[in-house]
């Protein structure tokens, strides 16, 4: 048996009711006569289903007729950490935006934990954590009174706030217009975890944090990870998006270039040969895309490395490196063209 | 039909929750302005001071000023009656400062409830949270109303204090009126303020438009009352519909004045609402 204080739609009169999970029951409001429904919760009811916590359908945004995004169509799982890469001016912005409603789609659909951000957007923020890219706090507040304000805001508690003021320390008493640009992304750092939301979006959150701090940054994504908790992080640092993202989506012009595992997206694109002999290297049989720099004899192989180690070894080898693509290399092969 | 017995989902509360808590934008924004009210209405009150403080030595001259001005200059209501005090009150204060330059003062403030927090990108996280667009419109609004009262009910009371300090007579019935019948007219000032600062991004831009409305409809007013031919251009402007001098002198409330002002007040949330709802907050 469950009790819940419900509210009418349309008068916000509040009604205790009781009943199992899952039951359905039907009320008239007693002041405004609203007829309606209300079914109870099945206990956590976004832990216990398997909806993905973002999901876009062909998700297009155009400002008149300059394009935002187009097509987008991807999914978040939940308790993944996301990745979402691309240049400034490649669309990521525009994306996260109107997955927070900011701006409308201007066609196509996106799901956040299975509801609809044209219709739900108010529910679904209930569950949210978000940090701008271009973050702008209410300067003639104090840290305090602008952290008040938003817990009183938010529907649930504030249940991490004193965790994260001790990681990421700010002087609280002080107008938030005093603040360098390192305390105010510290601060925006906090609203966004402090109740400890669902998922947090976050459009380049590091960009101002030094590098300790960045370090604590990620070690508190990691452990909301292991709570169960999805991050989406949008970045151009391709470095910490290998660092901490399970995978990662490249954006490139609006339209999603890639999608994949980032040890699967290395994998799938080979390993880097870099090779110096004695000989002259032009004479040396490589592949096609072969490059010759300062006498280092350059390719990339995705399958038959041995092919082209007994090929080397016909010459005399100075020098030579195997090395994975890094995240750097697979997003310039995707950006060249 | 059972299908069209439209049936509405009831939303979850949590018990403990605090219902004050869907007031916190208005209560945000009535402390954003507090000092700005404070010193407003310290102004105000300033100036009345100043006017009623004048008027025993400014008594014996109206009648010669009067006669100079004659009454073909009726553009300001009320003027005809500038020799006794209530009429002395209307035409030095209510008729410019109250309603032209408090007018000017509270659509300033209104055209920068929204276009500030666009203008400053603060609207972004704002919006983060689990508010929906209309409530920001709306707590927005109400948030600038506790200004109004304050402006009103201050002036009231210096107004009635020096007027008995001076030894001069006032209705206070008539008084009470004019200052009650002020709330819906400056609340429809504000609407248009708001309404702009939906519509503009730029916190200047959407000052200069409110308060040149506000001066362009009182400038319609005036015409309308100098120029017979023109009566009608009056209708466009909300001073029509509010006139302090017959409620103040003869104690005449226009109940149907009233009754526009709220219908103007609702219909500026109204568009403001549908053009906020539809808009994309654009990063520049």
């Amino acid at each position: 048996m469950i009790t819940q204080t419900i509210a009418c739609p349309s008068c916000k009169n509040r009604v205790t009711v009781q009943g199992n999970p899952g039951e359905k029951i039907y009320i008239t409001c007693s002041q405004c006569y609203t007829k309606g429904f209300f079914i109870f919760p099945e206990e956590k009811l976004i832990s216990k289903t398997t909806v993905n916590a973002i999901e876009t359908k062909n998700l297009t945004k155009f400002y008149g007729k300059n394009k935002g995004m187009e097509n987008l169509t991807f999914s978040v799982k939940k308790g993944e950490i996301f990745g979402f890469l691309g240049p400034n001016g490649s669309g990521k912005t525009t994306t996260i935006r109107t997955l927070l409603g900011l701006l409308k789609p201007t066609s196509g659909e996106a799901y956040i934990f299975g509801r609809s951000i044209r219709d739900d957007i108010v529910e679904i923020k209930k569950n949210i954590g978000y940090i701008p890219g271009d973050l702008n706090l209410y300067g003639h507040l104090t840290g305090k009174q602008f952290l008040d304000y938003f817990i009183s805001l938010r529907e649930t508690n504030a249940t991490l706030l004193d965790e994260l003021l001790h990681i990421f320390e700010i002087p609280s008493d002080r107008m938030i217009k005093e603040y360098s640009k390192g305390m105010k992304q510290k601060l925006g750092i906090i609203q966004a975890f402090m109740n400890d939301p669902e998922i947090v979006i976050m459009d380049e959150p590091t960009s101002g944090l030094d590098p300790l701090l960045q370090q604590s940054f990620y070690e508190v994504i990691k452990k909301e990870k292991t709570k169960g908790r999805t991050i989406f992080f949008s970045s151009h640092v391709l470095s910490e998006i290998d660092k901490i993202c399970d995978r990662v989506a490249i954006i490139r012009d609006g339209s999603l270039v890639a999608l994949e595992d980032i040890e699967t997206l290395k994998r799938k694109s080979g390993k880097i040969i870099k090779a110096k002999i004695k000989e002259n290297s032009a004479t040396f049989p490589g592949p096609e895309d072969m490059k010759i720099k300062d006498n280092w004899i350059q390719f990339v192989v995705s399958d038959n490395i041995d092919q082209w180690i007994k090929k080397l070894a016909k010459f005399t080898i100075l020098d030579l490196e195997i090395s994975e693509f890094n995240l750097e290399d697979i997003f310039i092969h995707y950006y060249e063209e | 039909m059972s299908s069209t017995w439209k049936t509405s989902l009831f939303i979850t509360m949590r018990s403990d929750e605090n219902n004050m808590s869907h007031l916190r934008i208005a209560f945000q924004t009535m402390k954003d302005y507090w000092k700005m009210s404070i010193i407003l209405t310290l102004i105000f009150m300033g100036i009345v001071a100043m006017y009623s403080a004048v008027y025993p030595a400014f008594k014996d001259n109206l009648q010669d000023m009067a006669s100079t001005l004659g009454v073909k200059f009726s553009f300001i209501r009320g003027l005809e009656y500038m020799t006794t005090y209530p009429g002395f009150l209307n035409m030095e204060l209510y008729q410019i400062f109250w309603i032209l330059i408090l007018g000017m003062l509270i659509g300033f403030l209104a055209s920068s409830l929204l276009s500030k927090e666009i203008e400053a990108k603060t609207i972004d996280l704002l919006m983060s949270n689990p508010v929906s667009r209309k409530q920001i419109i709306l707590e927005k609004y109400l948030g600038l109303i506790p200004f109004i009262i304050l402006i009103n009910f201050a002036t009231l009371l210096t107004v009635y204090g020096l007027t008995v300090a001076i030894g001069e007579k006032i209705n206070l019935g008539y008084l009470i009126m004019t200052h009650a019948v002020s709330v819906p007219y400056f609340l429809a000032i504000a609407a248009i303020g708001l309404l702009i600062s939906v519509i503009i991004d730029e916190k200047i831009k959407a000052s200069i438009i409110t308060i040149a409305i506000i001066i362009g409809m009182y400038i319609f007013e005036s015409i309308s009352l100098l120029i017979p031919e023109y009566k009608s251009m009056g209708y466009a402007s909300l001073t029509h519909f509010y006139n302090p001098a017959d409620i103040l002198i003869k104690g005449i409330v226009d109940i149907y004045g009233v009754i526009v002002l709220i219908i103007f007040i609702v219909i500026c949330l109204i568009i403001s609402m549908i053009y906020f709802d539809h808009k994309d907050i654009a990063i520049s």
